[in-house]
């Protein structure tokens, strides 16, 4: 009987080839995927972020376009950068705060957009969802509540620990406030006498976090007694039941945005999904679950009252808070943050 | 068994190098271009020029820094021979059992991951760990703040590097025969003198290996001095890594990187001339 090639009984030869083709292709998939029609790599901050952005943003997202998404943690600025320069695409689209933007935009590293809704596209970024720094405390610590940034640097009334963020474009606006200088008139930043600010309580900053969840351990464990700290942050230590509170007023609110990478080859797909991702329902549960205020108007129809409490974006939370104001600084933030460096150090 | 072995000092033999060929191209792709292009980016980012140089050598804030980390590195080193040596002559010289314990001990500690070793000197030295309620407990009023200081950081890295200084150590006693240590007493040698003529020089070498791996691996410390340390006590890593990250500063930020290299290259040559490098690995 003479041998008979069939699929399931191949001769050694057609064997080791296939095998071989389909070893070589496995290899060279992640090349041939980037090129391919259907995918898009999404930068996350990891963790809960990724959680919601998977349920509300991304899975929702592939069934409607039957686009794949993968998602590529931590989100870094610098690796943004380095792409465009390299040409060795990692993720198409990213979020970014509203100084990076500005830096992003100038530096020429993200695609131009068009905005999705009304007031939605600032410096080639798509707004998003809004965090608020707010003004946090240990609750078994003060009897009387600190209601303004004074009352942060005020240490004879409340005398403990402190804790701010290292960096300094949320920083100085809040120092500013501190030193009794009116929301109205903050910007442009007076940054040495924000600077000058700064100095009195720098002895009483036990540390300048600079990770999400490094702030909700020190508040959460009592290593400070009053801190700045996102107001999602906060939210965990109050689930873990630390004796901790917080307020709206003079919550400073930061904008994020959807940005696309430059001259990825995923453009199409990328432009897609910042639109899908800020368009009103997808936003909205997003913010939900990941504390935030959705920027999208519209999202507001699918937010409960009682949802939006939690939200720096609710009109009665709005109105206490105010805005990073990045377009009108007042000096270069880079020069500003190396400034701030050496000052930390000094 | 004679010819074979003078065949193989006489002619070049290409095997040994064929086999380390895998390892060789592995640590010139990985290894030896990202480093060259990090070299190339401290003179040609953002444009060229030897801009960046001039600011970490001149600058007060790099300077500053680069001194706090030696300095930092050199009183770890102290500290973890001075708190290994001792331990790792327990370990040579005790009963095997009591040595088996200490080294398990000492394995262990090292095993751990060093964030978790981090974290949980976070935990202990908190305050509300137990060293405040400690200090509390004792009638101390209000005790100091121990955390987020030099004090903290450095107590870490002593712990997280002393295993490295202890190995090397008592890898060192172990080898020691016995036969010198009586014949020295049969000479007369007793006491400290013993101990400060025959046995610490019979042990340098064992020093000289951990102070250098100590000294240059806490050199690059990074998450331990960043989560425990005071803001104001920053390490050299810290800084490269905030330069990058934040300001997108590549070329200072390699800079800073080809001037610790520089550095530690210096001490490792002066170490070699001294010592022998080949004797680091025992």
């Amino acid at each position: 009987m003479p041998a008979r090639k069939t699929f399931l009984m191949p001769d050694r030869r057609t064997f080791l080839k296939t095998a071989g083709a389909a070893v070589s292709a496995s290899l060279a998939a992640p090349y041939i995927a980037r090129g391919q029609e259907n995918v898009l790599y999404v930068n996350t901050w990891g963790g809960p972020w990724e959680e919601a952005a998977k349920a509300h943003l991304i899975d929702p997202f592939t069934a409607e376009t039957g686009i794949q998404v993968k998602t590529v943690s931590p989100v870094s600025f610098a690796k943004l950068a380095q792409q465009v320069n390299t040409g060795i695409y990692e993720f198409d689209v990213t979020t970014l705060g509203a100084g990076e933007l500005v830096r992003a935009n100038d530096a020429g590293i993200i695609e131009e957009l068009e905005a999705p809704y009304e007031g939605g596209l600032f410096e080639n970024g798509i707004a998003s969802h809004a965090f608020a720094t707010v003004l946090a405390w240990r609750s078994d610590k003060y009897k009387e509540a600190p209601k303004t940034w004074a009352d942060f640097w005020n240490m004879q009334k409340f005398p403990g620990g402190r804790s701010l963020q290292r960096y300094a474009a949320r920083v100085l606006p809040i120092a500013l406030l501190a030193d009794g200088v009116a929301v109205k008139d903050l910007y442009p930043l007076d940054v040495d006498r924000a600077f000058a600010s700064l100095d009195k309580i720098k002895p009483h900053i036990r540390v300048w976090w600079t990770a999400g969840a490094q702030s909700t351990q020190i508040l959460r464990d009592g290593e400070v007694d009053m801190i700045g700290i996102w107001h999602g942050r906060f939210f965990e230590a109050e689930k873990a039941r630390a004796p901790v509170a917080m307020t709206w007023d003079q919550g400073e609110i930061d904008r994020s945005y959807w940005v696309v990478a430059k001259d990825t080859p995923n453009l199409e797909n990328a432009k897609k999904f910042v639109q899908f991702a800020t368009s009103a329902k997808p936003l909205a549960g997003f913010c939900k679950a990941a504390d935030y205020g959705p920027l999208n108007p519209a999202s507001g129809e699918f937010v409960t009252a009682e949802e939006a409490k939690r939200m720096p974006t609710s009109p009665e939370n709005y109105s206490r808070t105010f805005e990073q104001d990045m377009a009108n600084f007042g000096a270069d933030p880079a020069e500003i943050a190396e400034r701030f460096e050496e000052w930390i150090a000094s | 068994m004679g010819t074979s072995l003078s065949k193989l000092t006489e002619k070049p033999n290409i095997w040994p190098w064929l086999l380390l060929s895998p390892l060789g191209i592995y640590m010139l792709i990985f290894f030896v271009v990202p480093l060259a292009d990090v070299a190339i980016m401290s003179f040609t980012e953002p444009r060229p020029t030897l801009a960046n140089y001039t600011k970490v050598l001149t600058g007060a804030l790099y300077q500053r820094v680069f001194l706090n980390t030696f300095l930092t590195a050199a009183f770890v080193t102290a500290c973890c021979l001075l708190v290994g040596y001792p331990l790792a002559y327990l370990m040579a010289h005790s009963k095997p059992r009591t040595a088996m314990l200490i080294l398990l001990l000492v394995t262990m500690s090292f095993w751990t991951s060093f964030l978790v070793r981090t974290y949980s000197w976070m935990v202990l030295l908190g305050n509300n760990g137990p060293l405040i309620a400690f200090l509390q407990m004792i009638g101390i009023e209000s005790p100091p703040q121990l955390l987020f200081t030099r004090f903290s950081s450095t107590l870490a890295m002593i712990h997280i590097l002393a295993p490295y200084m202890i190995m090397n150590i008592y890898s060192v006693m172990k080898k020691i025969d016995p036969a010198l240590i009586r014949s020295a007493e049969s000479l007369g040698a007793k006491g400290f003198s013993l101990f400060r003529h025959v046995y610490l020089p019979l042990t340098a070498p064992g020093i000289a290996n951990g102070s250098v791996l100590v000294f240059v691996i806490c050199l690059g410390f990074y998450v331990t001095p960043v989560l425990l340390g005071s803001p104001r006590e920053q390490m050299i890593a810290g800084l490269i890594g905030h330069q990058i990250e934040e300001f997108l500063a590549f070329g200072l930020g390699s800079a800073m990187a080809m001037v610790l290299l520089a550095v530690t290259l210096v001490i490792l040559t002066i170490y070699h001339r001294r010592f022998g490098l080949d004797k680091l690995w025992g």
